[in-house]
């Protein structure tokens, strides 16, 4: 309990920390909206582009696309992980990372071998430390996704799909659904799964040029359109994440201050008390 | 002394007394002197011998006492006795199975002791050339122990903790533990602490037998008393009883001894008590001035001479937890090893409540214990120290901001924590896990293997209360 200016060390060390923390948690909230405004942006587009292919492979039935086409053996598929390039934003990247490493036990169990595509710092470093391989690592992505820098990442997975060079391709993310739920889950990309609105297809129209030209064009972009969608849900889920973890950290500091204070002045109040008994009993010796 | 030589009671205050002698007859610094009071208790009257020893001079004939009992009866100009010679205290085997109080006089009921010789309880410290140079662990099957602090065979060991952190359990334990495997004598002084903790010592020591000779473990023992409820200047002398008659089993006999001291910070408090009404003035934290030279006269006579080993155990109280308070600073530097509790390892259950980062010894040194010991006492601790660390920033921003090989070290140091906990012999009723004995060679292994993360994969409550590392992995199979 002597360590007075100990103390003082740390709790002034511990409100430098709460400061950063609840400036990062301000930043978060701004940067959040606008990213929120971004993915819901983007959404109206995503689900037109869904009905079309749906109402477009309505008319042409026995249209058969290699996108479409899920391959009876698969030997290899492809992983896209999205993670964050800064830190600070709580579990956000551990529980993507978890999601994806189970992913990766699953496929393996299955027989089949897997190349990481890494998006992220974070994600980067720890698969490094872990010494699980990757293929690219992309990490020039900031926290404003652009289609243009999605859409060569997209490309190179079509090509590398209908090459035959992997048979499939995931996605883990942290999906967002509100502002209080965001799960992370893996996807599968491609091939693309079928779309499940059937019912828009009963009504049917007269398509020029030929349906099967339409969806030659369509299809590569709902894949683009999709792994950017889930960038930007990524997006948002780590600013969300991010506020939360910096809210809790600026809590934890302010509660961390509070108890230390209170050591610090019961440290106090020992120290002048026992000063005061050596005085006293010092001039009380020498009556 | 031809003739006796009296004086007379005048003042009493306290524990303390005055008294008048002839100024050319006046006894010597220390000498005990005696004197009959008369207590009524009840109706019933009856007399008793109080001793005191003499502190001061005061001039004129005057000299001041302390007493070393109660003063209840005592009055003025009351004739009090110099018997000629300090307190003196029976020594030898016929001690060995009972219990005295700090004048010596036996206090468990079984007759009279018949000793052919009683030594006084002042002495001189060894002189320097008669020291042994000796150093050599001592193993007492406890793992935070031997892997951190370890024992020296010969030396002096101190348990610092503040109230009710488990000194008094560790002093048990490992009287419990050595007394039984030891093949010479123990001495064990109650200083100032419960009566009824003293009893049930005696108890268990009755019952505890030594390895497979049948003989009970008191049979080798010398207990002596002077507990809360005794004066002031019994606890200040009751250490000195015990180690008088370890020095003779010392002296004479040659054998290993074990001294084990609960509590020696009773004994700086005692003294505290009487420096006042001695009339010293106080020093810091209203100790007494005399602190360092008490203390000091006391530990540099426990130690170990070219005639035998005495090995002694002390606990100290700690006072509101302040490590800085003198008394318990002021033991401090006279140990070989330093065992600390801390009541923060106690709070989160985990026992004994070994601080890793604050114990130590003398002999953690490659010299002493061999490379391999030594460098993985020293990674235990890195990997404490970084995960203390790092508690602020997982406090505050939680575990997940960490790096990963910091994520790693966080795991495997609480692996760490929970596997210096260890099942006690004593203890086997609170805890109910039975006491285990973790030879110094399992224990290094377990740790070696530990910090090179072979078993970060069980779980973390696998290692509360286990014994080797393979008891562990054993305990993990049976949560699954």
């Amino acid at each position: 309990m002597a360590n007075r200016r100990a103390i003082v060390k740390r709790r002034k060390a511990v409100r430098n920390i709460k400061k950063i923390t609840r400036t990062m948690q301000l930043i978060a909230t701004a940067r959040f909206q606008a990213a929120l405004n971004r993915a819901v942006a983007t959404r109206p587009y995503t689900d037109k582009l869904a009905e079309l292919v749906a109402d477009l492979s309505g008319v042409a039935e026995d249209f058969a696309h290699p996108l479409l086409e899920s391959r009876e053996t698969v030997k290899r598929s492809s992983l896209i992980i999205l993670t964050s390039n800064r830190g600070l934003c709580g579990g956000y990247n551990a529980n993507v990372l978890r999601t994806a490493v189970k992913h990766l036990r699953e496929q393996k169990a299955a027989g089949i071998e897997t190349d990481v595509h890494m998006v992220g710092k974070k994600g980067v470093s720890a698969f490094r430390f872990q010494q699980r391989p990757t293929v690219e690592s992309i990490t020039d992505i900031e926290d404003k996704p652009r289609f243009q820098q999605v859409e060569p990442i997209g490309q190179n997975l079509i090509e590398r799909f209908l090459s035959g060079e992997v048979d499939a391709v995931h996605v883990a993310y942290m999906r967002f659904f509100s502002a209080g739920r965001q799960i992370p889950e893996v996807f599968q990309l491609l091939p693309l799964t079928q779309p499940a609105t059937e019912g828009s297809g009963s009504t049917s129209y007269e398509i020029k040029p030929s349906a099967e030209k339409l969806l030659n064009e369509i299809l590569p972009a709902t894949v683009r359109m999709r792994l950017f969608q889930s960038f930007n849900d990524a997006a948002v889920s780590e600013q969300i994440a991010r506020m939360a973890a910096m809210k809790a950290a600026t809590e934890a500091a302010q509660d961390m201050i509070g108890n230390l204070t209170r050591e610090y002045n019961r440290a106090r109040q020992t120290q002048i008390t026992l000063e005061l008994l050596d005085i006293v009993g010092g001039a009380n010796a020498l009556n | 002394m031809a003739e006796t030589n009296f004086g007379t009671v005048t003042q009493v205050i306290g524990s303390t007394l005055d008294a008048q002698f002839p100024e050319e007859k006046l006894p010597a610094i220390y000498n005990a002197l005696k004197v009959p009071v008369s207590r009524t208790v009840l109706g019933e009257t009856f007399t008793e011998t109080l001793w005191c020893e003499v502190a001061q001079h005061l001039g004129g004939g005057q000299i001041r006492a302390v007493s070393l009992g109660s003063t209840d009866g005592l009055a003025r100009g009351t004739r009090i006795e110099d018997t000629g010679s300090a307190v003196t205290v029976p020594v030898g085997e016929e001690t060995l199975g009972r219990v005295f109080n700090m004048v010596g006089e036996p206090i468990d009921d079984r007759g009279p002791v018949e000793v052919a010789q009683r030594n006084p309880i002042h002495r001189a410290a060894p002189r320097l050339a008669d020291l042994s140079a000796k150093t050599e662990l001592f193993e007492t099957g406890i793992k935070v122990i031997d892997l951190l602090c370890p024992l020296v065979r010969g030396g002096k060991a101190g348990l610092f903790g503040g109230a009710g952190v488990g000194k008094t359990v560790i002093i048990q334990e490992l009287i419990a533990r050595l007394a039984r495997f030891h093949s010479g004598y123990s001495c064990f002084a109650g200083v100032g602490e419960r009566t009824r903790e003293g009893n049930d010592l005696w108890l268990e020591m009755q019952e505890a037998k030594i390895g497979d000779t049948g003989k009970s473990v008191i049979d080798q023992t010398v207990m002596v008393f002077g507990q809360m409820n005794e004066p002031p200047g019994a606890r200040l002398r009751v250490a000195l009883s015990a180690l008088t008659m370890a020095e003779h089993f010392r002296d004479q006999t040659g054998a290993d001894t074990l001294l084990f001291v609960d509590n020696i910070f009773r004994f700086s408090q005692a003294g505290s008590e009487v420096s006042a009404l001695l009339g010293r003035m106080p020093s810091a934290v209203g100790y007494q001035p005399t602190l360092g030279t008490e203390m000091g006269e006391l530990q540099e006579r426990i130690t170990s001479t070219k005639e035998g080993a005495v090995t002694s155990i002390q606990a100290i109280y700690v006072p509101a937890d302040d490590y800085t308070d003198p008394a318990p600073a002021t033991a401090f530097t006279h140990l070989d090893s330093t065992v600390n509790l801390e009541r923060g390892i106690a709070e989160k259950g985990i026992y004994p409540a070994v601080d890793p980062l604050a114990s130590s010894s003398r002999i953690v040194a490659p010299e002493f214990l061999g490379e391999r010991h030594y460098s993985v006492a020293r990674q235990v601790q890195q990997i404490l120290q970084r995960y203390k660390d790092l508690q602020d920033i997982i406090a505050i921003l939680g575990v997940d901001e960490l790096s990963e090989s910091d994520k790693i070290i966080v795991n495997r140091a609480r692996r760490i924590e929970r596997f210096l906990s260890q099942a006690f012999f004593v203890a086997e009723q609170f805890t109910g896990f039975s006491g285990v004995y973790v030879s110094r060679e399992d224990t290094i292994r377990s740790f070696e293997e530990l910090c090179e993360g072979k078993w970060d994969h069980l779980p973390e409550a696998a290692f509360m209360y286990v014994g080797t590392i393979e008891d562990a992995a054993k305990r993990a199979e049976e949560l699954k």
